[in-house]
Parts: C-alpha cells; sequence; structure tokens
C-alpha cells in the first residue's frame, strides 16, 4: 500500500512539473496558430522563427547575459561564502544578514533601486547595466548554496592541509574547492535560471538597444503570444537539458577522483 | 503585477526628485557620439508594428529602428519617468496613459509641419480630451472593449446592452478581463453614472453592480480573451475587438456586438518623449507610418484600426466592411475613453480588490 501510494504520489508531482513543458513542446510542432487543437504536424513555426531576427538576437542575448553573469555571480559569490565561512572581520555578522536581505527584496524594489544607482552614476542603460543587475540578484544564492555545504565541512582537514605545508592557494584549489563543488555548480545553474527568466529587473535596468527573451515574450500580450515562441522555448529548453548534463557530468568526473 | 509597478511608480514620483540633478549628466553621455549611424528608438509592444514596414522604413531612410518592448503602460510609464523622458525617441501609450505623461511634462509637441501624411488621418480619432488639437500625440491604432459572442450558441439579438451581460441566461458563461478601468466603465454605465468618475459613491454603485454580475462569470482572462471563447469554455465575453477578430478568423461564426450605451474605445498613439535624442528621426517615423501602405499592413497584421483614411480605399472590401474593426460612426461617436483619473484609481482599485476577493 505504502509503496503505491508513494509511486502515486510521484506520478503525480512529475505529471505536474512536465506535463506544461511536453504540451509547450507538443504545440511548437502543431500546425494551429492558437494551439488550442491539434491540427497537424507541422514545422512552419520553426521555419518562421528563423526568419523573425528579432527573435532569436532576443533569445541570444538573454544565453549571453545568463551565462556571463551566473559565471561571475558564481566565482563572486563562492569567494564571498568561503570568506564568510573562513575568516572573522568586523561587520561579519551585519554582512551575511545582508545577503538574505537582498534576496528577500522583491524584485520591483531591486529594479527601481539599480535604475536610480545607474542613472546617479550615468551608466548608460544597456548590456553592462543589465549584467550588473543580474549578477547583483543572483549573488546571494550563490552565497547560500555555498555556504550551506561549507557548514558540513569539517575544518580539520584544512588544518591538516596547512600542518602539510600547503598555501592558501593550494587549500583552497585542493581541498575547499573539491569538496563545494556540487554546490558551485547548483549555484551557477540556479543563477542562470534565475537569470534567463527574469523579466522585472530587466525591464527596468536595459536599454533599447539590449532586447532579452522573457521581455519581448511578456509584452506580447498586445498582440497574442505567436507560436514560434513555443518553438524558442522548445530550442531554449534543450539547450538548458544539455547544460544540466554537462554540469551533471562536470561533479561526477570530480567524484572519480 | 500591474498593481506592484503602479506601487513602484508612486515610489519613482517619490524618488526622481531625488535624482532630478543628476539626470542631464545621462543625456550628456549620449550626445558624446553624434556621428553614430542614424537611428530612432522605439519603444513599443512587442510586434506591435509589422516588421515588414520597420524594414521597409529603414530601407528608404537610412535610419535603423531599435525596437524596446514593456508589458504595460504602467511599466512604461515608470521607466520615461525616471529617464526624465530621455532614452527614448517614440512612445505609444494608450489614451489615459497619454494624458498623465502629458500632464506630468514628460511629452515634447509634434511639429505637424515636418508630418506630410497628417491629412491622411480619420478625423473621428483626432482632438479628443486627452490630447486636445493632437498637441503631443499622433493616434497609431485604435480599438474597442466590447461584447463578443459565440453566435451559435447565443442569439445576437438577444444582446443590444451592457445590462444584457447580468441576464440569468447568461449565468455560468460569461467571462469578462482583468482590466478594472474597462471592468468599471462597463459596471458604470449600467448604474448610470458617469464614466470617469472620481466620487466614492459612484464608483460603489458600479461595484454594487459587477457584485450582481459576479456569480455569472465563469472566466477572467485577460492574457488571452479570445482562448475561453473558442476552445468553447464560455459563450460570450467582454474582451477588446483585436482579439474577438482572431477568434472569429479561427471559429467563424463570432459577432462583436457594440451595446446601445456604447463601447469603450481606445487609441495607442505615438508621442516623443521630452529629452528624446533623435527628434528629427521621430517625426520622419512617425509621418512613414501615416502612409497609406503602414496602416494597411498594420490593420491587416494585428486586426486593429489605424485612423488613416488612405489606408481604407487599399483595403479589402470584406475587411473594410468588418464592424469588429471598423464600427459606424454612430458607434465610434457613442463610445468613451478612459480618462487619467488620478488619486481616484485608488477608489477604483480598492472595489476591485474586494470584488476579487469575493466581498
Amino acid at each position: 500500500m505504502a509503496r503505491i501510494s508513494k509511486a502515486l504520489y510521484l506520478t503525480i508531482l512529475m505529471l505536474l512539473l512536465y506535463v506544461p513543458i511536453f504540451i509547450l513542446v507538443v504545440n511548437s510542432f502543431n500546425a494551429s496558430k492558437y494551439g488550442i487543437k491539434w491540427t497537424g504536424f507541422s514545422t512552419k513555426w520553426y521555419e518562421k522563427l528563423v526568419q523573425n531576427d528579432a527573435l532569436i538576437q532576443a533569445a541570444l542575448n538573454s544565453l549571453t547575459v545568463s551565462i556571463i553573469a551566473a559565471t561571475m555571480a558564481t566565482v563572486i559569490g563562492t569567494l564571498a561564502a568561503v570568506a564568510l565561512y573562513r575568516y572573522d572581520f568586523k561587520g561579519k555578522k551585519f554582512l551575511s544578514g545582508m545577503v538574505f536581505v537582498s534576496m528577500l527584496t522583491p524584485d520591483i524594489v531591486m529594479a527601481i533601486a539599480l535604475l536610480i544607482v545607474f542613472i546617479t552614476l550615468g551608466i548608460s542603460l544597456g548590456f553592462i547595466s543589465l549584467l550588473i543587475a543580474h549578477i547583483t540578484f543572483c549573488l546571494p544564492f550563490v552565497i547560500i548554496a555555498v555556504y550551506a555545504r561549507l557548514n558540513d565541512f569539517d575544518k580539520r582537514m584544512i588544518l591538516a592541509a596547512r600542518d602539510l605545508g600547503a598555501s592558501e592557494w593550494r587549500i583552497f584549489r585542493l581541498v575547499i574547492l573539491p569538496l563545494i563543488l556540487p554546490a558551485v555548480v547548483s549555484g551557477w545553474l540556479l543563477s542562470f535560471t534565475l537569470s534567463l527568466d527574469d523579466v522585472i529587473v530587466s525591464a527596468f535596468v536595459t536599454g533599447p538597444g539590449y532586447e532579452i527573451l522573457p521581455l519581448k515574450v511578456y509584452s506580447m500580450v498586445k498582440v497574442g503570444v505567436s507560436p514560434e515562441v513555443n518553438a524558442i522555448s522548445t530550442i531554449l529548453l534543450v539547450v538548458s537539458l544539455l547544460i544540466v548534463i554537462a554540469s551533471q557530468l562536470i561533479v561526477r568526473k570530480d567524484k572519480t577522483l | 503585477m500591474k498593481k506592484l509597478i503602479l506601487a513602484a511608480t508612486t515610489l519613482v514620483m517619490a524618488l526622481s526628485a531625488c535624482s532630478d540633478n543628476k539626470a542631464p549628466e545621462t543625456v550628456s553621455t549620449a550626445e558624446e557620439k553624434p556621428q553614430k549611424a542614424q537611428k530612432v528608438v522605439v519603444y513599443n509592444w512587442t510586434e506591435y508594428i509589422p516588421a515588414d514596414v520597420l524594414t521597409a522604413f529603414t530601407e528608404e531612410t537610412g535610419i535603423e529602428v531599435e525596437y524596446a518592448t514593456y508589458e504595460s503602460n504602467e511599466a512604461m510609464f515608470a521607466k520615461v519617468k525616471l529617464l526624465d523622458g530621455a532614452g527614448y525617441d517614440i512612445v505609444v501609450p494608450s489614451t489615459y496613459f497619454l494624458e498623465k505623461m502629458r500632464k506630468q511634462d514628460l511629452l515634447q509637441p509634434i511639429d505637424k509641419s515636418k508630418l506630410s501624411n497628417f491629412a491622411n488621418l480619420d478625423t473621428d480619432m483626432l482632438n479628443k480630451e486627452y490630447d486636445p488639437q493632437n498637441t503631443y500625440s499622433v493616434p497609431y491604432l485604435w480599438g474597442s472593449t466590447s461584447i463578443a459572442i459565440n453566435a451559435d450558441e447565443v442569439d445576437a439579438d438577444s444582446i443590444t446592452s451592457w445590462h444584457d451581460l447580468w441576464k440569468p441566461e447568461f449565468s455560468g458563461r460569461l467571462m469578462i478581463m482583468d482590466d478594472l478601468r474597462d471592468m468599471f466603465a462597463m459596471a458604470l454605465k449600467v448604474a448610470g453614472k458617469p464614466l470617469n468618475t472620481s466620487s466614492e459613491a459612484d464608483i460603489k454603485a458600479g461595484y454594487e453592480e459587477l457584485k450582481k454580475l459576479w456569480p455569472s462569470i465563469k472566466v477572467i482572462n485577460s492574457d488571452s480573451p479570445k482562448t475561453p471563447l473558442i476552445q468553447g469554455n464560455v459563450d460570450l465575453g467582454v474582451m477588446w475587438n483585436g482579439e474577438a477578430y482572431m477568434a472569429q478568423q479561427e471559429m467563424g461564426n463570432v459577432k462583436f456586438i457594440y451595446p446601445q450605451e456604447g463601447a469603450v474605445l481606445w487609441v495607442d498613439s505615438f508621442v516623443i518623449p521630452k529629452n528624446a535624442e533623435n527628434v528629427e528621426n521621430a517625426h520622419k517615423f512617425i509621418d512613414f507610418m501615416l502612409r497609406a501602405e503602414s496602416g494597411k499592413a498594420a490593420i491587416e497584421e494585428l486586426g486593429y484600426a489605424a485612423p488613416n483614411k488612405a489606408s481604407y480605399a487599399l483595403l479589402d472590401e470584406e475587411l473594410r466592411n468588418n464592424t469588429m474593426i471598423f464600427p459606424s460612426s454612430e458607434d465610434i461617436a457613442k463610445g468613451s475613453f478612459h480618462q487619467d483619473l488620478g488619486e481616484a484609481n485608488l477608489i477604483y482599485e480598492k472595489y476591485w480588490e474586494l470584488l476579487k476577493a469575493g466581498k
């Protein structure tokens, strides 16, 4: 009985998670414009998509920003988490508290705040402002993911490494980093996802020269979301899947070492 | 989401006072590069201007179009306000946001002498109360919010007034949109109160009417109001004419009825923000959009009407006579526009939230 209910529960969970995505993928091959009824298999939305330069450019821009923002947030965030874990300095409590505050700040508040900062500093809105904003809101997630992992970590290993004469850099590279790698990878993935589908902050901090996909799609409510969006979402889904698989491989490879 | 942005807009207004002295700096950084290629920066809804028209404009004039998008008038307003009218050369606000931007001194007058095609415009859509004399705006597309029915299920003759939606026979078959201004406009008409009222008593009367209608409503949808109608989930609904037009294309027997009290009309207009950098190009762009061919392309692709008499002549007879897109002059005259309500918005918000909370 328990086994059946467990299986049932898992099935329902999986269906809830994946049926919508499955429908989207199926609809990207649906000849019908509104995707309400199945009117036949067609790749015409993909063909139309290829000609829709603006949409493709927006998708590429989105991927560029997400990858760079996630990578930079991961580097900065990992270092910050290690610093918070290993060293004692003035204002440490305050700093780690502020990490949570910035994570819990509503997007809209952060968006307006960032926009005001950019205007005050005279940074023109576009790729750079968007990137800075994305790194900012991704950062706390990386710090928290990595910090949680560090907390389970036996401090004596660092002492042992130091006993054996390792420099700070070697300790970080050969002891700490391998142990926290899964958290670093998941921090990167989390940042990538957050950055890729952010609408609210991006709407405020990007400029006219740099359009990203979520904004374009969200703005389609006026004329109706076109099925090309299903097509490009399917492609992005495949790209994301590849990234997840790649990251799993990185983690696994590391374990065998 | 919209409400958040509205709240944020209020915040912006408070904060922009602090950043005002710094705002000119951004303008000057942009001016440092005058030898850059000619361009015009358009801030608009995604795909709200046919791609072919944009390409034709660039080919003919050599001016690149940078097209940026927003997903609500509220978001657009907040950003233009915060940037103090710089950064964008063309924006396309709806009626009452146009009024709001004009009142807050975010726009610059449009020089009609540079618009050789201004005479193409249909006078039905000019000189409205939200911008008398069209000093600051040139209408691009317009449409209405009214009643769409599935004519297979509902007798078209049984609906002539907004009152008819309250009939018990439509209970559980009705859809409305999540748009408080449109829905209150309908209710205020039914309650016999003036539209655009700021009096709490009037708004409350509208609220009482909506409360009576509430149990009949099956679906509330403003992202894609055509979908429940096409799916057969509802038999009639209040929606934009462009959505009804798309539903008609998909399922055939859809009728769009303009009630005798008049529909709600809206116009999206081109405006030039106060500190736009490419004012000359913005005028060229507007003039290009006023050409007969541009208007025709927009009508055909988007299913909304461009108020362009020269375009009408180029359209198929069938499209030209489709009252879904082109209501009769009487129906237009009966229709009404939303105006900027200022503080009274909050009263509407309050009652709309009460309705949604089921009180």
